[in-house]
């Protein structure tokens, strides 16, 4: 078959934005700027799940930014800003009620309104068969504050169908409650966390990828939630990952199918499963439609009890943290995306849905206050 | 049943990475669609994790972990 050659040039082209395989020698050429700006409202719990008068949680509005432009023929630059303002309560502690049911007590709503504010940096050095790249960046909360920086680099094998990729991070956190004296909380407390990955990325055909990553994180320091009316955890904690992705283009369909699954363990004594699966449907070269489902399993930690025993020595690891128990997670999104050359917009609608009924773990003690939540974003993209 | 998914996903892992066949520059038109990328949308992906980073105790996968965040 003759192939058209300005066809052969344009494929070549594209080719050099493949998926984790020649984005590694291909410094950006245009600059792009990116927005988005999303609300997340978590569901208000029911008057049997809790004690007192607030229902109310989490109403958080956030803004993303991003800017990446070339710097030179090799470098690139990456500014990442975000801003979160949220207010609403959160579980202070556990109790029983009448029929020895546990109950959660909130923070009261009318009290908790905080904001987030990060700053991050990124520059790399684009080879011709890879890239080395670090990164810095800056959090703060009224009560937390994050300095981290990172590197990261991949290199390219086997005639471009094959990527290796590493990274390193390190994070050092300080933490501060508000009215620490006033409800006997720590006063200033830190913990570090050091982070690595390495993952391969592999071409298998001219219509599909894979890739397996594998992540370690060591956290020491206060690990705790200082907000919790008991809550003592290890002070030291290793968690390893082992995610799987496929990407498969179907022709026919002008489709493409995104799945991923990861594996998770900790040595609070947490495993988890995930699953997530997409399908991109294009309509013509201007519109994309994406439903996405997720399911999320995991076990519960040692030390997890529903109902806070206020009498256990402070020495004994113990948290009624919901977020320790085992419980299941189901989600879903549909995002339409509408790409205007220069322009690209993105409008995402999520519900997300916990509930120890969906865990797939054995379930001995289930929590109150797992968390059911609506998610609206808008994002724009623009090249320049 | 945990072992044995593990055991099946390294089993898998070797018989995928031999079944790939050369794939020359020009045959890449459809991998190279910004809908197979790994991550199509870097901001999406990038809240998603902070919110599960923020309400489950699972973290990680495919990169390394960035700065904490006091999010309860």
């Amino acid at each position: 078959m003759k192939q058209n050659p300005k066809s052969l040039i344009a494929l070549a082209t594209s080719a050099l934005a493949l998926p984790g395989i020649a984005e590694a020698d291909a410094p950006p050429t245009q600059s792009s700027l990116l927005y988005k700006v999303s609300n997340y409202q978590e569901d208000d719990l029911s008057r049997s799940e809790t004690l007192g008068s607030d229902f109310d949680r989490y109403d958080i509005d956030v803004h993303q930014f991003q800017l990446v432009t070339p710097l030179g023929r090799n470098m690139s630059l990456q500014i990442d800003g975000n801003y979160e303002a949220l207010s609403g309560a959160s579980p202070w502690f556990t109790s029983s009620d009448t029929d020895g049911a546990p109950q959660v007590n909130l923070s009261g709503a009318s009290g908790i309104s905080d904001h987030r504010s990060e700053l991050s940096v990124a520059a790399n050095y684009h080879l011709s068969n890879g890239r080395i790249g670090g990164n810095i960046g800056y959090s703060e909360e009224d009560d937390y504050r994050a300095v981290y920086l990172g590197i990261n680099g991949e290199r390219e094998f086997n005639n471009q169908l094959t990527t290796i990729a590493f990274g390193l991070s390190h994070s050092s956190d300080d933490i501060f409650p508000t009215d620490a004296e006033l409800f006997n909380r720590v006063d200033d407390e830190s913990k570090n966390s050091n982070s690595s990955f390495v993952s391969l990325s592999q071409i298998i055909n001219p219509v599909s990828s894979f890739q397996i990553a594998l992540s370690v994180t060591e956290q020491s320091g206060f690990l705790s939630d200082p907000y919790k009316l008991r809550d003592q955890r290890p002070d030291n904690k290793t968690q390893l990952a082992l995610s799987n992705s496929y990407r498969h283009y179907f022709v026919n369909s002008n489709a493409a199918w995104h799945i991923n699954y990861r594996y998770y363990h900790d040595d609070y004594g947490i495993s988890s499963h995930t699953a997530d699966m997409a399908w991109h449907q294009n309509f013509g070269s201007r519109f994309r439609l994406v439903p996405l489902l997720r399911y999320y399993s995991q076990s519960a930690a040692d030390f997890f009890t529903n109902i806070d025993d206020f009498s256990n020595p402070l020495i004994n690891s113990q948290s009624s943290d919901y977020r320790l128990s085992a419980f299941g997670a189901v989600s879903g999104s549909l995002s339409m995306v509408a790409d205007m050359g220069a322009w690209n917009a993105t409008l995402i609608a999520e519900r997300y849905l916990a509930d120890e009924k969906y865990s797939i773990h054995q379930v001995n003690q289930p929590s109150t206050a797992l968390v059911k939540y609506f998610r609206v974003s808008l994002g724009i993209d623009f090249t320049f | 049943m945990t072992r044995w998914l593990k055991i099946l996903g390294l089993l898998f892992l070797p018989v995928l990475l031999a079944s790939c066949t050369e794939v020359r520059a020009w045959e890449r038109g459809y991998l190279a669609k910004p809908e197979m990328t790994w991550r199509t949308d870097v901001l999406e992906s990038a809240l998603n994790e902070h919110i599960f980073f923020s309400k489950e105790a699972s973290s990680g996968g495919n990169s390394a972990a960035g700065g904490g965040c006091g999010c309860n």
